[in-house]
């Protein structure tokens, strides 16, 4: 570890003010003693560089899957002031709301007598990789009511439950969705993409629940010991990518206007309520909606083959819950004892709302909202509880997977896709994607260890583990 | 090989040379075109679309008209052939190619977007030389 950093608590650390110049605050960050050993310096000098920017309040954060990304780290969190405070698609990512979610079935492992079957017929059902195309067609209008109204608008057009619409994070749509600030290019790219998984670390799952921590939560979520459940994980696709394109051109010559001094340019920004900084978060808040209707449409894509092939009821397939990864919010925390309403972008990180918010549906109020994290390919995915503790030292947020730590080049040159998908089988995984690079790329040992990341947030006290699910099949994208 | 893979965490990033900007600007569509698709095979254009970029430096020309070709891979399904290009100002020309085979062309994987980040453009004794981040 860089001889700057100090200790705070076995899995805290702090950046000091004065690390890179111009730092309004601390950088603090979540790893245990082995994850340390995989922070790169980048990621740290990034991490630092995000508290250099106005407005930012208490401590720029990293979660234990911190590493180096565009702008701010992936893992990082920022909160800002709604007066002095900025907004930055470096703060986002690409992949706007980028997220998870799972839903469970009544299946046990015995049910499933060919599991390669069953990988296959998902592949060929659910749009993914490269080229692909959206399974249904939307028009101008269309796309417009999707970006206003996100997973409810899926529901209304027949892709899932009206149950399903709370069981997403902002109820599947968040407020504040401009789409007039979609460019007609956003567009153009979104409107064949609808309903398509993508590619790289994007992936669907055909899980097994194998084992329980925590079995009154686990109750309350709905999941069991033995449960087959499904695990989608993608985003706002071509459409999000485009946004945060177009919006970050305008936000460079923003940056210079208002004056802002950058470290780094990929963290060009505006401030909150500038016209530039609302026509982001407007932009920003209608790609999060297209990525919860996009996963809403994959979700009926999968009940729909579920009910076919098993003869279950469509309704016996309950969302558990559905988090984003890659999005700025308003939310209300209390800042030094003051109850504040600040802007907390979550870049490769997830909300982990401790009991008693309001935003979270009733029946998880007691216990906390579920947290869904997902492994890397061939590891071990989680259902965690968000926790009082993520409320006073996060913002509410917690880790969000595994966390890189390997290119993806030196992956290519270590193993061939063919010898990871064959050590795969051999631990009873069944893994299908258009090519073999993208299984290579994806290697489990790319990533850190999703149960180390897992135990670091839960020994720190910023969410909790109840449950932890042993992949299948996988898809990837 | 004008185009060579250096080593990055999470996204992948790319030295690309050339003689002259055209030729830069034509390689890095070609680097782009493989991580979308991996190593496809060269066959004679079928389909021809313009493609045209501006920017105030030559940094954010070249992020403007990467961005450019990868809209047009997505919405047209475009794989490229063949660029003709002018470069002063502004980026203009064509770029040819053929249409998105699942058969031949599913080798590579999505590009998200074109990155700023370590972006570097600069002479070299022999030409010019792009460092580029694509955000995948």
């Amino acid at each position: 570890m860089n001889d700057q950093i100090q200790q705070i608590t076995t899995n805290e650390w702090e950046i000091p003010r004065g690390f890179v110049p111009g730092m309004r605050v601390p950088g603090r960050f979540f790893l245990s003693k082995s994850l340390a050993e995989t922070l790169e310096d980048g990621a740290l000098t990034q991490l630092a560089n995000v508290a250099t920017l106005p407005g930012i309040l208490r401590y720029s954060l990293g979660m234990p899957d911190i590493h180096w990304g565009y702008g701010f780290p992936i893992g990082g969190v920022g909160a800002f002031d709604a007066d002095t405070g900025i907004i930055s698609p470096g703060g986002v990512g690409f992949d706007i709301n980028c997220g998870v979610r799972m839903i469970t079935t009544p299946l046990t492992v015995s049910d499933i007598p060919d599991m390669k079957e069953l990988v296959e017929d998902l592949f060929n059902a659910v749009p993914t990789g490269v080229g692909s195309k959206s399974p249904i067609r939307l028009s101008q209008k269309d796309l417009s009511s999707m970006l206003e109204d996100g997973a409810k608008n899926a529901v209304e057009m027949g892709y899932g439950m009206e149950c399903d619409i709370p069981r997403c994070e902002e109820n599947g749509a968040m407020d504040g969705a401009k789409p007039e600030h979609v460019s007609k290019k956003a567009r153009q790219r979104g409107i064949p993409q609808c309903g398509t998984l993508g590619s790289g670390n994007h992936f669907l799952e055909v899980q097994v629940v194998d084992d329980i921590v925590d079995e009154a939560t686990a109750k309350t979520f709905g999941v069991a010991k033995g449960q087959i459940c499904v695990m989608i994980h993608c985003g706002s696709r071509g459409l999000g990518h485009q946004v945060c394109t177009d919006h970050l051109q305008i936000l460079e010559s923003a940056s210079k206007k208002y004056g802002i001094d950058l470290p780094d340019r990929q963290l060009a920004c505006a401030p909150l309520f500038s016209p530039e900084g609302e026509a982001y978060f407007g932009a920003m808040a209608a790609s999060a909606n297209y990525a919860w209707a996009n996963r809403q449409i994959i979700t009926h894509i999968v009940r729909e083959l579920f009910v076919k092939k098993f003869r279950i009821a469509y309704e016996e397939m309950p969302l558990v819950y559905d988090v984003a990864h890659n999005v700025a919010k308003w939310e209300e925390h209390n800042v030094d004892g003051v109850r504040r309403n600040v802007c907390v972008h979550r870049k490769g990180a997830t909300r982990a709302f401790g009991p008693g918010r309001a935003e979270v549906p009733h029946e998880f109020r007691a216990s906390g909202q579920p947290v869904i994290i997902p492994g890397s390919m061939g590891t071990p995915s989680y259902i965690l509880a968000g926790t009082d503790g993520a409320m006073e030292k996060t913002f509410g947020s917690t880790c969000h997977g595994s966390g890189r730590v390997k290119s993806r080049s030196s992956a290519k040159k270590s193993q061939t896709g063919e010898e990871v998908a064959n050590a795969l089988l051999r631990q009873g995984i069944i893994v299908r994607a258009p090519n073999q690079a993208a299984i290579a790329e994806e290697a489990p040992d790319v990533y850190k260890s999703s149960s180390e990341v897992v135990q670091t947030v839960h020994d720190a006290g910023i969410s909790r583990i109840v449950a932890r699910m042993r992949p299948l099949g996988v898809i990837k994208g | 090989m004008v185009f060579e893979e250096l080593e990055h965490t999470a996204d992948i990033r790319m030295k690309i040379s050339a003689a002259d900007l055209p030729s830069l600007f034509s390689e890095s569509g070609f680097a782009l075109a493989k991580i979308l698709y991996g190593a496809y095979p060269v066959e004679t254009p079928t389909d021809v679309f313009s493609i045209h970029a501006e920017g105030k430096d030559r940094e954010e020309l070249i992020v403007n008209f990467l961005s450019e070709l990868l809209f047009l891979t997505e919405t047209e399904y475009l794989v490229p052939q063949k660029f003709t290009l002018s470069v002063v100002d502004a980026v203009c020309g064509t770029v040819e190619g053929v249409l998105f085979d699942r058969k031949k062309h599913a080798g590579g994987t999505g590009v998200k977007g074109i990155s700023y980040s370590g972006l570097s453009l600069t002479r070299t004794k022999t030409g010019y030389e792009l460092i580029i981040i694509f955000d995948i």
